[in-house]
């Protein structure tokens, strides 16, 4: 079916939603070991690229980097959301999820559905995690070497184990969130129009 | 169950009404005079203009009759971060740090450059937190997607879809409490079969595992009724021809000064410095 550009903008700004909401609630959260969390906020912009494509996931992600820089100058929690009130850091980094995702899309979509949507998660997430430290590491290494407690030269150390340690297993949540729901959506998109009974007996 | 009403807590920044000057600006100006504060303040390495551009939110704040106290308040959490990074500061020492020491005990010193670099830290977040706080307590929903709009209307020109991502914020704004109130019925309606979602004391796995059969169906009722939305503005031929717009806002006098100003504070944020930098 052709995407309307009207389908396009409506939904990425539905997904949007999604995300905003994730980002000002707790539930953009998975509790994880030993106190940490995963981020899944940025779930709904690889599912806008996905779907939509990479423009619809940059607008996703426009979005949710946006309430990520609201939220961190509103409302802060943690001792590094100081540090997200920097565009370079929150939005910039965002922009480029929807693209690598869509690219991952893109190379696997011939095969089967659930498994490209799962690399397209697995490759966003790890886009994600990746600029966002690297942004963080480039702007802010004085004020990151204070909040760790170590020198300014052991920090790409640090934020490679980070990435290591907590960007391996949100790719892996990602490619799981992503995989179920684009699979779940598409089950719907194929069998809308038509009576579920007919499709039973096969 | 405790956390369970999410939308009590679901706000993007604290729209205040009022009838002040700076309400009355138009939205794209708003979002001039925010880029106006976050640049110099985000990367200018000038201490007197990071420190004259901290003040301007201050200034605005006044006008718009917003508390200070009220955009200052998210401001106390971040305090034990800045206290912490303070304390570094403090410990280790700048390679080549000419500068005169403040204060002394055993082998710790603070010099001057280091105490610069704290008090300027604590004051470009507290700058930026002000004007972001600002201008969500100034702009309401509706103003703050036209603003896209208008702020890239220059673009437009040259194929930049400034209309449709102004479109897409507005849907956005208008599906956060319809996704808000979605996950609320979600999570009650798993919370009455059993789920745990952060309550008890079972495995991360599990408790990560209790989130999948939340997003998925909140997602796709989300996708669902952008379908549906999407159906109905195509069925009143939207994006077919031009539209108009139902508020039309800014061409007036003091916006066009208030933008000049903005303009120009930008401009002058990065040039006196240098300016002053080649008299000297």
């Amino acid at each position: 079916m052709e995407r309307s550009n009207v389908r396009r903008i409506v939904v990425s700004g539905a997904l949007g939603a999604v995300s905003a909401v994730m980002a000002i609630t707790p539930l953009g959260y998975l509790p994880w070991f030993g106190g940490a969390s995963l981020t899944i906020m940025h779930i709904p912009v690889i599912i806008a690229a996905v779907l939509e494509g990479p423009i619809a996931g940059s607008a996703v992600g426009l979005i949710f980097g946006v309430t990520s820089l609201v939220k961190a100058a509103t409302a802060p929690v943690g001792p590094l959301d100081p540090l997200f009130v920097n565009p370079l850091v929150s939005v910039l980094p965002r922009l480029a999820i929807g693209f690598a995702a869509w690219g991952a899309f893109k190379l696997f979509r011939g095969r089967f559905l659930p498994l490209a949507a799962g690399v397209a998660g697995a490759v966003g997430s790890i886009a994600n995690t990746a600029l966002v430290l690297l942004a963080l590491g480039l702007t802010a290494s004085a004020q990151l070497s204070g909040a760790f407690g170590v020198e300014v030269s052991a920090l790409p150390a640090v934020l490679a184990t980070l990435a290591l340690s907590n960007g391996l297993v949100e790719a892996a949540a990602a490619a799981v969130f992503t995989s179920s729901v684009i699979g779940a959506w598409k089950g719907i998109e194929t069998a809308r129009g038509r009576s579920k009974l007919s499709g039973e007996g096969r | 169950m405790k956390g369970l009403e999410f939308w009590k807590n679901v706000s993007i920044g604290r729209y205040v009404e009022s009838d002040s000057p700076v309400h009355r600006l138009a939205p794209a100006t708003k979002y001039l005079w925010l880029l106006a504060i976050m640049i110099p303040v985000s990367s200018s390495r000038s201490a007197v203009v990071v420190c004259a551009s901290a003040l301007l939110p201050l200034v605005f704040a006044v006008l718009a009759r917003v508390r200070i106290r009220f955009l200052l308040r998210g401001f106390l959490p971040v305090l034990p971060f800045i206290a912490l990074a303070a304390t570094f500061q403090v410990f280790l020492s700048w390679p080549g740090d000419a500068s005169p020491v403040l204060a002394a005990v055993g082998p710790v010193s603070l010099s001057l450059r280091e105490a610069v670099a704290v008090v300027m830290m604590a004051v470009r977040f507290a700058a930026m937190m002000l004007a972001i706080g600002l201008f969500t307590s100034v702009t309401n929903e509706g103003d703050t997607a036209r603003g896209v709009e208008d702020l890239f209307s220059p673009l437009a020109r040259i194929g930049f879809p400034a209309r449709s991502l102004a479109l897409t914020i507005a849907v956005a704004f208008r599906f956060i409490p319809i996704v808000a109130g979605e996950f609320e019925s979600v999570v009650k309606a798993q919370a009455a079969r059993g789920a745990d979602f952060g309550t008890g004391s079972r495995g991360p796995i599990r408790k990560a595992k209790a989130y999948l059969p939340l997003i998925v169906p909140v997602t796709v009722r989300a996708l669902e009724r952008a379908e549906s939305l999407a159906e109905a503005m195509e069925a009143r031929c939207y994006g077919s021809g031009p539209a108009t717009r139902y508020v039309d806002s800014g061409g007036v006098a003091t916006d066009a000064v208030a933008r000049i100003a903005a303009i120009a504070w930008i401009v002058a944020a990065f040039v006196a410095p240098a300016l002053i930098a080649s008299v000297s």
